[in-house]
């Protein structure tokens, strides 16, 4: 059954407003939509266009609504995001053990050319993942320890903003790290002959590059969902 | 100071039973006397709000009418927290009837 025109609008502007969590949107949309028919249905002028407005005052604002649930469903997206971290961090650890064990196995040597600059990227990529662990894990604590608060207010929207930067900044370094063994691994395989054995590294370092790409794109999804939940504050 | 007690006034709603969003508003008119008037949209957030927290359970049913509707019932983390805050308001509620019973009672008499 479609709701009556000016109770669709009213769905449309509280979807919209509630685009920083889509399916919240979808769920809050549907409870909404079942409320406002309830009411229509119960008012002796049925859905006439009075009896709508009358149901949409009662209901309230939409944005003052999707502002409610603003709190709850950003700490749980930057939860998320820490948790993701951390699940990262340590996958990118295995796989770069993985690595470094095929190439004992295989006694996989470095050649003159990669013995020259492979200190110098080892020693980054380390200092990189260790930095990317420290933040990673007070990220996490800091944003796990953070309770629900009732209401969008200030001091809620600093607390999540510490806890995207924790993330964002671990995510930083991780990528850097990556980035570093993606330099050996590439140099290392241009040197040798080609074959099966080469698909460990390869395998291994696509982990790596998967991992920290999903974890990009998330703190860059909770930085957005942010930006469309603080939009609800402004006037 | 209404907000501040909407999660218990929420969960003293469902006390009677599981019910969807629109019946718990119904129940808070009733049960206030009408004396609540919020925003009927608030009573959602603070319904998802202890869904989140354990203490509401929630699953979609379908009404007499066909349509799909969320339905909300204590769980039994909700109930021990419904009592808690029963016993705390009784005792915040005691505490100041005494308190203004006592100054009603004191100005009521005159110093001579």
């Amino acid at each position: 059954m479609q709701p009556p025109s000016l109770v669709s609008d009213y769905l449309e502007r509280l979807t919209r407003a509630l685009s920083f969590d889509a399916p919240l949107a979808h769920r809050v949309r549907r409870e909404a939509e079942d409320h406002l028919l309830e009411a229509l249905a119960g008012s002796p002028e049925g859905e006439s266009p009075e009896a709508q407005r009358r149901a949409l005052e009662r209901f309230g604002d939409p944005r003052a609504i999707a502002s409610q649930y603003a709190a709850q469903s950003l700490l749980r997206q930057t939860r998320r995001a820490g948790a993701i971290v951390i699940l990262a961090t340590a996958g990118v650890y295995l796989a770069m053990k993985g690595r470094a064990s095929w190439y004992g196995l295989m006694q996989w040597g470095m050649s003159a050319d990669l013995q020259a600059i492979a200190p110098v990227v080892i020693r980054f990529d380390f200092y990189a993942f260790i930095l990317a662990c420290a933040l990673g894990i007070v990220g996490w604590a800091y944003i796990s320890s953070r309770r629900v608060a009732p209401s969008f207010h200030p001091g809620c929207r600093a607390q999540l903003r510490r806890g995207r930067l924790l993330c964002a900044a671990a995510a930083a370094p991780l990528v850097a790290s990556v980035l570093a063994d993606v330099i050996l691994t590439v140099l290392r395989l241009a040197d040798a002959a080609v074959s099966p054995a080469a698909l460990v590294p390869l395998l291994t370092q696509a982990i790596e590059v998967a991992l920290v790409g999903v974890l990009v794109m998330r703190v860059r999804r909770i930085i957005r969902h942010a930006d469309l939940a603080a939009a609800l504050t402004s006037p | 100071m209404l907000k501040g007690h909407l999660d218990m006034i929420v969960l003293a709603a469902l006390a009677a039973g599981p019910a969807h969003g629109y019946a718990v508003i119904q129940e808070i008119h009733r049960r206030s006397g009408g004396a609540f008037d919020l925003p009927e949209g608030t009573v959602y957030p603070a319904l998802h709000r202890l869904e989140q927290a354990g203490l509401l359970g929630s699953r979609w049913t379908t009404g007499d009418t066909g349509r799909q509707r969320r339905v909300y019932a204590l769980t039994k983390r909700g109930t021990r927290a419904l009592a808690k805050h029963r016993e705390v308001w009784q005792r915040f509620a005691d505490a100041i009837g005494g308190l203004i019973g006592q100054a009603s009672h004191a100005t009521a008499q005159p110093r001579l």
